[in-house]
């Protein structure tokens, strides 16, 4: 049996997550709840961030960044009009996320800390380069996404670290998507890319979700393709880049080999509604 | 025998204590606490849709939800319902069309058709089924729900 | 869920035999085991968690040598149970020891794993790659154990 906490500030739910071995927090509770339901995790505290203020909401800062409080659910991220242009991908996975009722209760700190590698959100904001902020006994610290995820299901949260806020770069005025390949409407993804062009339209960035343990994405590669965009021998050389660096599971959702030969046709694929839409514009 | 936790929630406009394990969800203290049996347990996942409830007026998962952050947040379940105009509506079509088949996710089925209506009211055939796409019908009766929705969203245009 | 792998030690067959049957060294080897002991001339009891993402299982497993051929072949089977929780694994294994050209030994060992229970909702496809790993610091503290004390 398990006591439901709930702190009223970020302190107080740091202290007892230190106070408590398997205290775990809490936010949504869409996974962590199904979970329990299906008796796959036990632990003797939740600490719900239910009644912490200020955990909520999306707002831009002054310098332009747009960040989003940890408690945030799916479906204000869906519906934000702060997420424009480059950042139009967050917005688009994050209405991609189950169903409606789910992204009533989901939040974006919930799915990140738990770090399912076929979740939504991780591949977005691995192609939008957010940081992530958290809080843990030893004070506030922050982890840009690419160095997040470090196993399957593992993440530079340290125990008794909560992730209280994602913060996102100025949207720059380039398309992004998020599209997902997934057996049927509101499954995990079979295999997801996250891409955005870069102002100039010469450059993308892009990151692949469900074909390892954390998102897939080569600044290095993207570097190289730069102004070759239209070159389709230059965007499948890169899109072989990021299958080399794959390593996808077989499950029920499709076969490793399934998934290493979605990555290269969802690039060419988003990429070039990516071009048509920035043509467009 | 673990020892319970005593809540006081607000469910369809009334103060209600309930005496349930502190870890319960919601799905359980209303089904085993409360006796209130519209929400059913079907996947216990959050998949099946067929334990949707209302709080604060927002469709949600009770299965997903622990009993012990809704105190302080008003709970509709379709018990509650009886008296809403367009719920009678969404009811009399179902049943006409054929939409009811064994039962298990019509309320369900219901609280998502409810939710649409308050947000669109004139939502074409997509949207009916965009709403619903997270209620699972197992006799697959998807079609003449679908019909039921839209044909209720016509008649309450009028 | 089939595991398979291979993979060289620097120590000759005979030594690696000897080893490959001594609880009290495979304790300090397999990852997350906590006992080994020998239960009888066949078989071991052993005490083994895992842990995936949120995810912690400990296992009470009982390996029986079916039948084994010095200095080259053992074929086991692991069955085992979760404690109170719902689970069971169970495993048929086969490891093969042969020597190399230079005077090493060449280990092989395949198991075929099903699982069943709670964890066996939470998929396979994970719990390959986290089998893969965990052999993988095994076969790295065999060896170093193996080649150190040679």
């Amino acid at each position: 049996m398990t006591q439901i906490l709930f702190p009223e500030t970020l302190d107080q739910a740091v202290a007892l997550l230190a106070r408590h071995d398997e205290a775990r927090p809490i936010a949504g509770g869409t996974t962590l709840v199904a979970m329990r339901n299906a008796g796959l995790v036990d632990s003797s505290h939740l600490v719900s961030l239910d009644r912490i203020p200020g955990l909520r909401g999306i707002e831009r800062l002054a310098d332009g960044r747009i960040r989003v409080g940890a408690m945030t659910r799916h479906a204000d991220t869906a519906a934000s009009d702060l997420f424009t242009g480059s950042l139009a991908v967050v917005r688009k996975a994050a209405g991609m996320i189950a169903n409606k009722v789910v992204r009533n209760m989901g939040t974006m700190g919930g799915s990140v800390a738990n770090a399912d590698p076929a979740a939504d959100y991780l591949p977005a904001l691995a192609c939008a380069d957010a940081v992530l902020s958290v809080l843990g006994p030893d004070g506030a610290r922050e982890i840009p996404i690419l160095t997040y995820v470090q196993d399957w299901y593992e993440t530079a949260l340290e125990p008794g670290e909560i992730l209280t806020a994602i913060t996102f770069p100025a949207p720059e005025d380039a398309p992004s998507a998020y599209r997902k390949i997934a057996r049927v409407s509101g499954d995990y993804a079979t295999a997801s890319c996250a891409m955005a062009l870069t102002p100039d339209g010469q450059g993308l960035r892009v990151a692949i979700g469900a074909c390892g343990p954390g998102p897939i994405r080569d600044v290095q590669a993207e570097a190289v393709l730069h102004g070759h965009l239209q070159d389709p021998q230059a965007v499948a050389e890169f899109a072989a880049a990021l299958v080399a660096k794959a390593d996808p599971v077989d499950d029920v959702r499709g076969s490793a080999d399934y998934r290493l030969a979605l990555i290269p046709r969802l690039i060419a694929s988003v990429l070039s509604d990516l071009i048509s839409a920035k043509e467009a514009a | 025998m673990a020892k319970k936790a005593l809540f006081t929630l607000s469910l369809n406009g009334d103060q209600t204590d309930v005496a349930a394990a502190p870890d319960a969800t919601l799905l359980e203290t209303l089904r085993d606490g409360l006796g209130v049996l519209s929400p059913k347990r079907g996947c216990n996942q959050g998949v099946c849709g067929a334990c949707t409830v209302l709080i604060d007026g927002v469709p949600v998962r009770s299965c997903l939800t622990l009993t012990a952050r809704c105190e302080g947040h008003e709970i509709s379940t379709m018990e509650g319902m009886n008296t809403d105009p367009v719920m009678e509506v969404l009811q009399r079509h179902m049943v006409a069309s054929g939409g009811v088949q064994c039962g298990f996710c019509t309320s369900g089925m219901l609280m998502s058709a409810r939710n649409l209506l308050a947000e669109t009211p004139r939502p074409d055939r997509e949207a009916v089924k965009s709403a619903l796409s997270g209620n699972l019908c197992r006799c697959t009766g998807y079609r003449t729900i679908v019909d039921a929705i839209c044909t209720a969203a016509e008649e309450l245009a009028q | 869920m089939k595991i398979a792998g291979t993979f060289e030690v620097d120590a000759p067959q005979d030594r690696v035999w000897d080893k490959v049957r001594d609880p009290e060294l495979m304790v300090q080897c397999i990852p997350g085991c906590e006992s080994i002991e020998q239960i009888d001339p066949m078989a071991y009891r052993a005490k083994v968690s895992v842990k995936v993402g949120p995810i912690s299982a400990r296992f009470n497993l009982v390996v029986t040598v079916l039948s084994e051929e010095a200095p080259h072949t053992v074929i086991s089977r692991t069955s085992g149970e979760e404690g109170t929780r719902a689970s069971v694994v169970a495993s048929d294994n086969v490891l093969r020891l042969e020597p190399t050209a230079t005077g090493g030994t060449r280990v092989s060992y395949e198991a075929d794993v099903s699982m069943t229970g709670r964890l066996g909702k939470f998929g396979l496809g994970i719990f390959r790659k986290k089998a893969d790993q965990l052999a993988e610091v095994f076969v790295g503290t065999f060896r170093d154990k193996l080649e150190v004390a040679a």
